[in-house]
């Protein structure tokens, strides 16, 4: 299929093959690519682009898994550089934000799979959390870990779901899909669960009225085929239930971790992956360009490649972090709302569901802010 | 939003005037400056692996850093190129020099107006210390044709205080170029200039 037989398909809302997918991948030319991905994104949301306030609890990075696109992971209680937080440290994150009139909406908890905490520890998290601020967002546990303990402690996924929910769960975050593939789980991340596990976990979710993220791990062995047909599998359980709100692509990070021999996706692959995505992936509403991995100048550029979401302020991000990546771990919302309007683009303060918190006038002015400049080393040609 | 350009209504290339440059969106420009790149290096992007001293090339070169900062418009980038499009011995090559932390899109725009105001430069360098290799990369979409970074046998990983190493090696050189969608060429201490195969 032709870029133009596909763009007749776009403007006619017909969904994209899988066909179409790798020939959107394999066209020669980028900006082509970004301009379909740009019309379909200001089709659905204009010049508007979402980010929220947030903070990351990564509570514990002990996992029996072995992925080896993972640079978190411990496998051990006691291994080097593992770490369990008791219930207290966790609540102390967000007691420091609230005492710091930080006005997060959510948090984002992700974890490893710990073969030693008990499912209370999750639920007490989970309610210790909404003592502090019974307002707050939980955004927590990837379908791997809801998958996890399921078998851990032989409950049917929708009652792990219903106790995590009624302990304060609102919503399950996208992460552990990595690429749905056969091949290539088989080969990264053989001990975690299927493609088709993962899917069940979410469409178990959805069929409560809980709504989720999904997301697709790329630059590590798949093929382009792969990728599209991740997308397709998502756009599938999209078709049937609805409760996808957004696609994240994440791009891997080479360093640190058991695949550091692969070359990690390029600039030019990260958008032509944001782009394909959104012309893919025509029931999901949208496509979030997360800087603390891809970088903020890629996530910022990501913008006009069909993204229309930049993530949060986020909090003490440490799963990229130990992969290399070389953003800063908290940006200020003053800061999100100026690159975002360097973009071109209107900012919008969301929440979780997406409602919003505050647009246009009523968002804080883009004042001035400091970050951790990069130090470039001095080149002399 | 202007309506969106297809390939079939890709612009002509011609010399355009600095009104008409500022008034093109991002894909235009970006079409515009790769067409000028290709229409002069036919598909190819370059790499250097050991740079002579500045101003000491083989070609006689100069390779001249273009500062640009946030909140510049196109039109103030362009008056200030127009300087250098009209020194009587242009120079060999031009880099965009963020002066602080280059935003992405701002930087993209930047490359395409240098390529498009500077006819007779025949370079545009895309610097790895100042922009990172993936905005270094993305600028070979809005015409630049030439990777700046110290080239190195091995690097270490990008980690703690060596995680923002701008060393690349001589293969994630070529893979960034051919990823980019050119065909990558070193050019010699010679000035001769080396396809590599795929």
């Amino acid at each position: 299929m032709s870029l133009a037989g596909i763009r007749d398909k776009v403007r006619t809302g017909e969904p994209l093959t899988l066909e179409d997918g790798v020939a959107l991948y394999e066209h020669p030319n980028l900006l082509e690519v970004g301009t379909l991905a740009n019309e379909v994104r200001e089709r659905l949301h204009g010049d508007r682009t979402f980010f929220n306030r947030n903070m990351h609890i990564n509570a514990t990075n002990v996992c029996e898994a072995s992925c080896m696109f993972c640079s978190f992971a411990r496998l051990k209680v006691g291994d080097a550089g593992a770490y369990t937080m008791s219930h207290e440290e966790a609540f102390g994150r967000l007691r420091a934000r609230v005492a710091a009139a930080d006005a997060i909406t959510e948090i984002h908890i992700v974890n490893g799979l710990h073969p030693g905490l008990p499912f209370d520890y999750y639920t007490e998290l989970l309610a210790g959390l909404k003592r502090i601020q019974p307002s707050i967002h939980l955004k927590a546990f990837t379908a791997v870990e809801i998958f996890y303990f399921a078998k851990k402690f032989a409950m049917p996924i929708a009652d792990v779901l219903a106790a995590l929910r009624a302990a304060g769960l609102d919503s399950l975050p996208g992460g552990g899909a990595e690429i749905f593939a056969a091949r290539v789980r088989k080969k990264i991340c053989d001990d975690k669960c299927t493609g088709d596990e993962w899917l069940d976990v979410h469409r178990t979710a959805h069929q409560m009225g809980l709504r989720s993220n999904c997301t697709m791990l790329y630059g590590t062995i798949e093929t382009v085929e792969e990728r599209v047909d991740h997308m397709l599998q998502l756009r599938a359980l999209q078709d049937e239930t609805g409760g996808f709100q957004t696609f994240i692509p994440l791009a891997f990070h080479p360093d640190n971790n058991a695949l550091m021999k692969l070359p990690g996706p390029t600039g030019t692959e990260d958008l032509r992956t944001y782009a394909v995505a959104r012309l893919m992936l025509n029931n999901i509403p949208h496509i979030k360009a997360y800087w603390i991995m891809l970088g903020v100048k890629t996530a910022q550029t990501a913008l006009w490649f069909g993204a229309d979401d930049l993530d949060g302020t986020v909090q003490e991000e440490r799963i990229y972090h130990m992969a290399g990546a070389e953003t800063p771990q908290v940006m200020s919302p003053a800061e999100i709302i100026r690159i975002i309007r360097n973009a071109g683009r209107a900012p919008v303060e969301r929440d979780t569901l997406y409602n919003v918190v505050a647009e246009g006038a009523a968002l804080a002015s883009d004042k001035p802010f400091r970050r951790d400049v990069r130090r470039g080393l001095e080149v002399v040609s | 939003m202007s309506a969106p350009a297809t390939e079939d209504s890709r612009p002509a290339l011609a010399a355009l005037p600095p009104e008409a440059l500022a008034a093109l969106d991002l894909f235009a420009l970006g079409r515009q400056a790769a067409s000028a790149r290709d229409a002069r290096w036919t598909g190819r992007g370059f790499f250097v692996r050991t740079r002579p001293p500045e101003g000491d090339g083989p070609e006689g070169d100069r390779i001249v850093r273009f500062p640009f900062k946030l909140g510049e418009s196109d039109t103030e980038r362009l008056d200030r190129l127009a300087e250098t499009a009209a020194a009587a011995a242009p120079p060999f090559g031009i880099m965009p020099a963020p002066v602080g932390e280059p935003f992405g899109l701002d930087t993209l725009r930047c490359f395409a107006l240098c390529r498009l105001a500077l006819p007779r430069v025949a370079h545009v360098l895309a610097d790895v210390t100042t922009l990172g290799p993936r905005l270094a990369q993305m600028a070979f979409g809005f015409g630049a044709d030439e990777l700046f970074a110290p080239i190195v046998a091995e690097r270490a990983l990008r980690l703690g205080a060596n995680a923002n190493n701008p060393s690349l090696t001589r293969k994630e050189a070529v893979t960034l170029i051919r990823g980019a969608g050119l065909v990558p060429c070193e050019r010699m201490a010679d000035g001769s200039l080396q396809e590599v195969a795929p």
